[in-house]
C-alpha cells in the first residue's frame, strides 16, 4: 500500500492554548484509521485543517506527495468530510444541496446519492432546517459518499445517530468504503465504536499522537479491550499508572 | 463551480431582491400616479436616486456572508473544493448583478415614463462642483461603491446591522469627510488639484478605496482563521490599513499625473518688476526665469475665482479665505513684485476698508505707476446690481478705498445683462478705459472712458475692443485697438493714444481683419495675426510685424488656413525684442522667428504635451501651457531643453 497523506510537525493554537503540537501522521491507501482522543484534544481541529477550513500555525501536509496549503482547493475533490456538527444551508432542500455539491466533484455519483437518501430515509424535497441532527448527519454522509472520495474524514459522526443506523454505518458503510480503496480517518471519543472497524489505531493526547500502531498488534500486546487500552495510554501520558 | 455559487446566492437573496424591486416599482409608478404634481415627482425621482439605490446597495452588500454566519455554513462552504477567491467573486458578482438588475428596471422606466429623465437627468450640484455625466450615473457609481464596501465588510461580522452601519460610515462617511474637507480651510489650499479634477479625483479615490476594501476582504477570506473572529478582524485591519494608504497615495499620484481638460489662462499675463505674473486654473503665480521656478501668490481652491493685475512694480490679486461653505471671505492683496510689502486692501480686519457683503471682485487694474488699483465688483454685471456702485478705487498702500459714483450710461441697463472689464488706465491715471459687451448683442463691443475727475463716462468707440488681453504698450502710452466700421465689417487694427484718448492718425489703419496683437518688449514693434480672404473663398491666416519707427508693416508670413490654429499662435516676443516665438501646432513645435519672420529655429513639443495653448516668453524661457493636460512647460531658448513645471 502506498502513502496517501502525510503530516509533519503540524501545530495549531487558539489564542495561547496549543491544540496541536508537532503532530505527525502518515496514512496509506484503503485503510481505516481510528483517531481516539479526549474531548478538546484537537480531533476536530485536525479535520478542519485537513479540509482547509482553518489554517494551521505551522507544519506540512502532503497528499499523494504534493504539499497542500491553506489556500489550495483542488485536493479537496478527493476528500470527503462529515463534520461533527452538520451545518448546511438551512434554507436549501436536500435535493438542492446535492445539486449544489454535484458541481464541485467530478466523480459525483448521482445514483449513489439517491440510493443513500433512500437507504437513510431522507426526503429529497425536505428543507434542511426541518431535519433532525441525526438526519443531517446522514445527509452529510450521503453527500460525502456520492463524491467518491479517496480520503474520508469522519469527525465523530455516530454520536447523533440512532442505533440501527449506527450499526448499519459501522458495519456496512465503513467496510464498503475500505473495500473500495477509500482511506477513512474516523475520529471519535466513543472508544467502543472503533473496535469493530479500525485497522490502525491513533491516540491523540497533548497535541500529538501517543500511539500510531496496527490495532491487531496493540490488542495482542495489551490483551485488553480497546477502552482499557485507551484509558491506560492516556493515564500513562498524563503521568499516572498504566 | 462559480455558476453554482452564483446561483446559490441568487436563490438565497431572491426574497430581498424582489422586496427591493417592489419598492423601486412603487417609486417609479408614483411618477404616473402624481403626474400633475411636479414637486412630488421630483421628490420621488430623487428618492430613488439618492435614497433607494444607495440603501438598496448597502442592504444587499451587508448580506454578502450573512447566510454563512447565520447557519454556521462557512465551514461547510470552505471545505468544498473551490478556491476562496472564487467564493468571494461569485458572491460579489451575484450581488452586483442584483443591483444592476434594479438599475436596469430604473433605466427601462427612464425610457418608458416620460418626464423621469427630464427630472433626474440634468446637471446637478451635489458635492460642490458640477456633475458632468449626469445625476443618475453619479448615483449608479455611488451605489456600486457602497455595495463593494459593505460586501467587503460583511465577512467580518454576523450582525448585518453592524456591517450596515460600518458600511454607511465607510461609504457615505468618506464622501461626507471629503465634502467637509473641500469646504474647509484645508480644501482652499488643495490647489495642486485643478478644480476640473476635483470630481475625477474624488471618483478615482472612491474606486481605489473600494478596491482596497475588496482586496483586504479577499485576503482575509483566503488567509484568516474564521473560527477566531478576533484574529479574523485583526487580519482584515492588517491588510486594509496599508491598502487604504496605498489607495490614498494612488489617488494623489493620479491627481498629480493624469491629464485634465483644463481651461487655458496663461495668456493672462502682466509684467512688473522684471517678473511675469500668470493666472491659471490653479491660481496665480509669478515665474522667475533666473531661478527657473514658479512662486504661487494664490492657490485656487474649489470655489476660487481669482483676478490679478500687475504694473508699476506692484501685483494685485484676489484670494478666497474658505472657512466653511457659507463662510467665504474674498480678499484683495497688493504686494511688491519682489514679494515684499504685502497689504490687504479688502477683506482684512473689519473697519479698515468697508466692502459690502455678498459682493465679489470681477476685475482689477493697477495704474502704470503702481500707486492705485481700480476695482470692478460683480454689481457691474447687469441683473446682479446691488446698492453699491460697481466701480472702486484704492491706493496700493491699502488706504483710501473709494466707491466711485455710479454712471447710469455705463452701468445702467435696467433689464439687460452685460459683461464689462477694465482695458487700461488713460490720461496719466485720471481716467479708466472699460470694454462692455451686452448679452443680447454679443458681437458688439463698446469702449468706454470713465473720467475719474468728473466721475462721468462716455463712449469712445461703438465697435471697438482691445486687440489682446493686455493691450497697452510696455511704456503704457499706447494701446492696440481693434475697431469696426459696422459690426459686420472686419476688425481694423489701430493704435490708440492713452494720453489723448484718440486713435493715432498716422497709424489709424494698420491692417484689416485682425484677430490678436502682441506688443514687443521694447514697445517698438507689434506682432499680430490677421485673416486674408483668398479668391478661392478660403481664408489664410498671416502673422505680421508692424514697426512703429517705420510706421508700416515690415514683415508678413503665411501661417495656416485654420482659424482654430490661428487663434492659438499666441506670438510672444523675446526680452530683447529681436525674436518672436509662436506655437505651430501643424508642425507640432515651437517656432522661433526673427523680426523679418524668417524661421531661425524650432523645438518639437515633448511627447507628453497634447494641446499646446498659451505661450509666453520670459527672459530666455518660453512658458507653454498644455490646454488639455493642464500642465505647464518651459522651453529654454538657450539650452534648447524642455522641462515640466507642473
Amino acid at each position: 500500500m502506498s502513502e496517501l497523506l502525510s503530516i509533519h510537525h503540524l501545530s495549531k493554537s487558539f489564542g495561547r492554548r496549543p491544540v496541536l503540537k508537532d503532530f505527525d501522521l502518515t496514512t496509506e491507501n484503503g485503510r481505516v484509521y481510528g483517531l481516539l482522543g479526549l474531548n478538546g484534544e484537537g480531533k476536530t481541529t485536525l479535520a478542519r485543517i485537513l479540509m482547509g477550513v482553518i489554517p494551521s500555525d505551522g507544519g506540512e501536509i502532503r497528499f499523494k506527495g504534493r504539499r497542500i496549503g491553506f489556500g489550495d482547493s483542488g485536493y479537496k475533490r478527493a476528500f470527503g468530510y462529515v463534520p461533527e456538527d452538520p451545518f448546511f444551508y438551512e434554507d436549501m432542500t436536500v435535493r438542492s444541496l446535492l445539486n449544489f455539491n454535484a458541481r464541485f466533484y467530478p466523480l459525483w455519483d448521482a445514483k449513489k446519492a439517491s440510493s443513500d437518501l433512500e437507504r437513510f430515509a431522507i426526503d429529497p424535497k425536505a428543507r434542511i432546517r426541518t431535519l433532525s441532527r441525526g438526519m443531517k448527519l446522514k445527509l452529510g454522509l450521503a453527500v460525502a459518499l456520492a463524491a467518491a472520495p479517496e480520503f474520508l474524514i469522519l469527525d465523530d459522526p455516530t454520536s447523533g445517530l440512532d442505533v440501527p443506523t449506527r450499526q448499519d454505518f459501522l458495519r456496512d458503510v465503513i467496510r464498503e468504503l475500505a473495500a473500495s480503496g477509500t482511506t477513512v480517518l474516523f475520529a471519535t471519543h466513543l472508544v467502543h465504536e472503533l473496535e469493530r472497524i479500525v485497522e490502525r489505531l491513533l491516540v491523540l493526547h497533548g497535541g500529538r499522537l501517543i500511539l500510531d500502531e496496527d490495532f491487531e498488534t496493540v490488542k495482542a500486546r495489551y490483551q485488553a479491550s480497546l477502552e482499557d487500552i485507551f484509558v491506560s495510554l492516556v493515564a500513562k501520558a498524563q503521568g499516572g499508572r498504566p | 463551480m462559480f455558476i453554482a455559487l452564483y446561483l446559490k446566492e441568487w436563490k438565497e437573496k431572491a426574497f430581498l431582491f424582489f422586496f427591493e424591486l417592489a419598492v423601486l416599482v412603487l417609486l417609479v409608478l408614483g411618477q404616473s400616479f402624481f403626474r400633475e404634481k411636479k414637486d412630488v415627482r421630483e421628490w420621488l425621482a430623487y428618492a430613488v436616486l439618492l435614497v433607494f439605490f444607495p440603501f438598496a446597495a448597502l442592504i444587499l452588500g451587508t448580506g454578502g456572508f450573512e447566510t454563512e454566519f447565520r447557519s454556521g455554513a462557512w465551514a461547510y462552504l470552505f471545505s468544498r473544493p473551490v478556491h476562496k477567491t472564487s467564493i468571494w467573486l461569485a458572491k460579489f458578482v451575484a450581488h452586483l448583478s442584483m443591483l444592476a438588475a434594479l438599475w436596469l428596471v430604473f433605466a427601462a422606466a427612464w425610457l418608458a415614463v416620460p418626464g423621469i429623465s427630464e427630472l433626474a437627468g440634468g446637471t446637478q450640484v451635489l458635492v460642490g462642483f458640477p456633475i458632468g455625466p449626469g445625476f443618475p450615473s453619479w448615483a449608479f457609481w455611488q451605489s456600486a461603491f457602497l455595495l463593494m464596501i459593505s460586501f467587503s465588510l460583511s465577512l467580518l461580522h454576523e450582525r448585518q446591522f453592524s456591517v450596515l452601519f460600518i458600511g454607511v460610515f465607510a461609504g457615505v462617511g468618506v464622501a461626507a469627510v471629503v465634502w467637509a474637507v473641500l469646504n474647509s480651510r484645508v480644501g482652499g489650499h488643495l490647489a495642486w488639484i485643478a478644480p476640473e479634477k476635483a470630481l475625477p479625483v474624488f471618483l478615482v479615490g472612491q474606486m481605489l478605496l473600494a478596491l482596497a476594501f475588496a482586496a483586504a476582504s479577499i485576503l482575509t477570506l483566503v488567509r484568516s482563521d474564521f473560527s477566531q473572529p478576533r484574529s479574523q478582524l485583526l487580519g482584515f485591519v492588517g491588510w486594509a490599513a496599508p491598502l487604504l494608504v496605498l489607495a490614498l497615495v494612488g489617488t494623489a499620484v493620479w491627481a498629480r499625473s493624469s491629464p485634465t481638460h483644463g481651461r487655458s489662462h496663461l495668456w493672462e499675463i502682466a509684467f512688473t518688476g522684471g517678473e511675469a505674473c500668470y493666472k491659471t486654473d490653479r491660481g496665480i503665480f509669478k515665474y522667475s526665469p533666473a531661478e527657473d521656478r514658479i512662486q504661487w501668490l494664490m492657490k485656487a481652491g474649489p470655489f476660487s475665482y481669482s483676478v490679478v493685475s500687475a504694473a508699476g512694480g506692484k501685483v494685485a490679486y484676489t484670494a478666497y479665505e474658505v472657512r466653511t461653505r457659507h463662510d467665504i471671505t474674498e480678499k484683495l492683496w497688493v504686494e511688491n513684485s519682489d514679494g515684499t510689502g504685502r497689504t490687504c486692501i479688502i477683506g482684512g480686519a473689519r473697519g479698515k476698508n468697508h466692502w459690502p457683503d455678498d459682493t465679489f471682485i470681477i476685475d482689477l487694474l493697477i495704474s502704470p505707476d503702481g500707486t492705485k488699483v481700480a476695482i470692478l465688483s460683480d454689481s457691474a454685471y447687469g441683473g446682479h446690481r446691488c446698492q453699491s456702485p460697481p466701480l472702486w478705487i484704492a491706493r496700493t498702500d491699502g488706504t483710501r478705498l473709494e466707491n466711485l459714483p455710479d454712471d447710469a450710461a455705463l452701468f445702467g441697463i435696467p433689464h439687460g445683462i452685460y459683461f464689462i472689464r477694465f482695458v487700461a488706465w488713460a490720461r496719466d491715471g485720471n481716467a479708466l478705459l472699460l470694454s462692455r459687451r451686452e448679452s443680447n448683442k454679443p458681437k458688439i463691443f463698446t469702449l468706454w472712458l470713465y473720467d475719474l475727475e468728473s466721475k462721468n463716462s462716455r463712449i469712445l468707440f461703438e465697435n471697438a475692443a482691445p486687440a489682446s488681453w493686455f493691450p497697452s504698450s510696455p511704456q503704457g502710452n499706447l494701446m492696440a485697438l481693434k475697431y469696426q466700421a459696422t459690426p459686420e465689417r472686419p476688425w481694423t487694427l489701430g493704435l490708440f493714444d492713452l494720453k489723448t484718448v484718440e486713435l493715432r492718425k498716422n497709424e489709424a489703419s494698420i491692417d484689416h481683419d485682425c484677430l490678436w496683437a502682441f506688443w514687443g518688449s521694447q514697445g517698438d514693434r507689434l506682432a499680430y495675426v490677421a485673416r486674408r480672404p483668398q479668391p478661392n473663398g478660403q481664408d489664410v491666416y498671416i502673422l505680421a510685424v508692424y514697426s512703429l519707427a517705420a510706421q508700416r508693416v515690415v514683415a508678413e508670413k503665411r501661417m495656416t488656413t485654420s482659424e482654430a490654429e490661428a487663434m492659438l499662435f499666441a506670438p510672444s516676443w523675446t526680452a530683447d525684442g529681436m525674436k518672436l516665438v509662436v506655437i505651430d501646432r501643424e508642425a507640432n513645435s515651437l517656432k522661433i522667428l526673427g523680426v523679418d519672420l524668417q524661421e531661425e529655429g524650432q523645438a518639437p513639443f515633448p511627447a507628453w504635451m497634447n494641446k499646446p495653448a498659451g505661450l509666453q516668453v520670459v527672459g530666455h524661457q518660453a512658458l507653454v501651457e498644455d490646454g488639455k493636460n493642464n500642465t505647464l512647460w518651459r522651453f529654454d531658448l538657450e539650452k534648447k531643453d524642455w522641462k515640466r513645471i507642473y
